[in-house]
């Protein structure tokens, strides 16, 4: 007892110390903000010789950064409602009409997590200005919201099979629930979980999301986040100091939300991928 | 009557029932199959920026060009490259990592946060950053430390090392990832099992590789799975950490279907290109998933 008591401690010891260097590039980024570029290339990892913030206004503003967040934000938010809207309803039927159409419509749903669907960048840009979305938000809301809905009817259906009792909603029909009634006042709110895991694996994927918005949305006005960073820290490359508070400014959103969330962002990451 | 009441109110539900699948049909088919379909056909006409409209079909012509342009022969080779010694250090670390936070250390769910916090991050933020941190002489910090022990300094991103320096960086940035997807898989394996093992004098490496091991084959998959064919993806972290150059020495299957689609015009080329793409994401796969197989049979 005594022994693995001694070995647990050594295990700790060698955790702790490879944290600590796993740590050390998000350290440097996020101490380096403060810095002048002399002292970042002199003393790296020791702090900062004074806190200023005019880093961070210098990259806020050059980044344009308001519209940037709105972009990205807005971009995000409607992915989310969108899917989560259509693959609930998809899911329910493709749950509970279990015939050979439903069969067929789910297998074309589910042969799509075999498919690269980046192969189809090209023709995707000419539905694309068929539709005359190119340079507009919606182009990479409607794409992600479309790919995602692989992943998020798989995960809502199985979940609707598993831990939705049939038996409830054949005993609101009987009261008289129509086909709506029965999914909105019945299975909806048993729902919870499950959407909370879908919409945090779509709202994470589509946020850093980088290839659909660099070939969908070009003019400046309707970039994200990611974009900016790309244009800014490009043209900059020789003031490389003045990089850091862009970085941290790209992944602070997400940085907040993480630190609020970190549990159901952890549990729902995990759920949704072992179930996918 | 009543008959007839009660086959219209099934036939009204079966209407119902279908119409709620036709939103997520639409979207998908529009943005999903229809893109995917039309690659097939449009790589094996000659549709590109010269002929927009007035396209014929040529055969397998696009397909022999591939093979004859060095840049997609590398970016083939590379994205290959990538996907494989990615998921596999990527695993390698994540593990006995899990394995270790799995016990009752202190801090072991804070250092779960911490480990998946690069995960969250957007692989071009990071991409940038590694990209500073391995930059040559004595601005990147890497290569500062390599000096200060009396090492010479590495030249991270020249043509030779700049797909192992992306694939270092990206093992760093998801194996977070993996741990945590492991961890759960542990967490499902009942102690006393382990225990039981221990009273009858096993040593801990046999546990680990005669019990825990084979029983870590449901998070195994998953993270196999979707770290390979992801990493067959990649994309971001090219584009910020050598921009797929020197030269095209770092170029990966998306970032040079781009260059021949969008940048150059080449439609139908980018078409043939994305179906040579599909094909090796079927072939990874299905080779990834005879040897899980092969080890699920050997658990049980």
């Amino acid at each position: 007892m005594k022994k693995e008591k001694i070995k647990n401690r050594i295990i700790s010891i060698c955790i702790f110390l490879l944290v600590c260097v796993w740590m050390i590039p998000v350290y440097y980024m996020v101490v380096s903000t403060f810095k002048t570029g002399a002292e970042v290339a002199t003393s790296p990892l020791a702090l900062p010789s004074h806190f200023s913030f005019d880093a961070y206004m210098d990259s806020f503003v050059k980044m344009q950064y308001p519209k940037a967040l709105f972009n990205t934000a807005f971009i995000s938010v409607m992915t989310v409602l969108i899917n989560v809207t259509v693959s609930t309803f998809a899911a329910y039927t493709l749950a509970r009409r279990d015939n050979r159409i439903n069969r067929f419509i789910y297998m074309f749903f589910i042969v799509g997590m075999m498919v690269p669907v980046q192969m189809g960048l090209s023709s995707l840009y000419k539905i694309m200005s068929g539709l005359k979305l190119v340079d507009n938000l919606f182009s990479v809301v409607l794409i992600n919201a479309a790919a995602s809905t692989i992943s998020s009817i798989f995960l809502i259906k199985s979940f609707i099979k598993s831990a939705i009792p049939v038996e409830l909603e054949e005993a609101a029909k009987v009261d008289g629930c129509s086909v709506f009634g029965v999914f909105f006042r019945i299975v909806l709110p048993l729902l919870k979980p499950v959407l909370a895991t879908v919409t945090i694996i779509v709202m994470l994927g589509t946020w850093n999301d980088y290839l659909n918005p660099s070939l969908f949305l070009q003019s400046r006005q309707n970039n994200v986040i990611l974009q900016e960073l790309y244009r800014n820290v490009g043209q900059f490359s020789t003031d490389w100091a003045s990089m850091f508070p862009m970085l941290v400014l790209g992944i602070l959103p997400l940085t907040i939300v993480y630190v609020l969330l970190q549990k159901f962002i952890i549990s729902g990451v995990t759920q949704g991928s072992i179930k996918g | 009557m009543n008959f007839l009441k009660k086959s219209l109110k099934k036939y009204k539900e079966t209407i119902q029932f279908q119409s709620m699948v036709i939103p997520a049909l639409v979207l998908y088919c529009i943005f999903v199959a229809l893109p995917i379909i039309t690659t097939f056909y449009f790589s094996i006409t000659n549709y590109n920026k010269f002929h927009i409209i007035d396209y014929i079909i040529v055969g397998l012509k696009n397909y022999g060009q591939i093979f004859k342009i060095e840049m997609l022969k590398t970016a083939l080779v590379n994205s290959g490259k990538y996907a494989i010694f990615m998921t596999l250090f990527q695993s390698l670390i994540a593990i006995p990592l899990a394995v270790f936070l799995n016990k009752k250390i202190r801090f072991s769910n804070l250092y779960r946060v911490l480990f998946f916090l690069p995960a969250m991050f957007s692989p071009l933020v990071m991409g940038y950053l590694w990209q500073v941190m391995l930059s040559p002489g004595n601005i990147g910090i890497v290569n500062q430390f390599l000096m200060k022990f009396g090492f010479e300094p590495v030249q991270f991103l020249n043509s030779q090392n700049g797909l192992n320096s992306v694939i270092f960086s990206q093992v760093w940035q998801w194996v977070g990832w993996a741990v945590v997807i492991y961890l759960a898989n542990l967490q499902t394996i009942p102690e006393d099992m382990i225990e039981a093992a221990k009273i009858d004098g096993a040593s801990d490496t046999k546990i680990f590789f005669h019990l825990i091991l084979p029983l870590l084959y449901p998070g195994a998959t998953v993270v196999l799975v979707s770290s390979l064919v992801g990493g067959l993806k990649v994309y971001d972290i090219i584009q910020a950490m050598t921009g797929g150059g020197p030269g095209y020495a770092t170029e990966t299957i998306i970032s040079s279907m781009i260059k021949i689609g969008f940048n150059e015009g080449n439609y139908a080329l980018s078409a043939a290109y994305g179906v040579i793409f599909f094909i090796i994401v079927m072939v990874f796969t299905l080779i990834l998933m005879y040897l899980l197989r092969a080890w699920e049979r050997k658990v049980s």
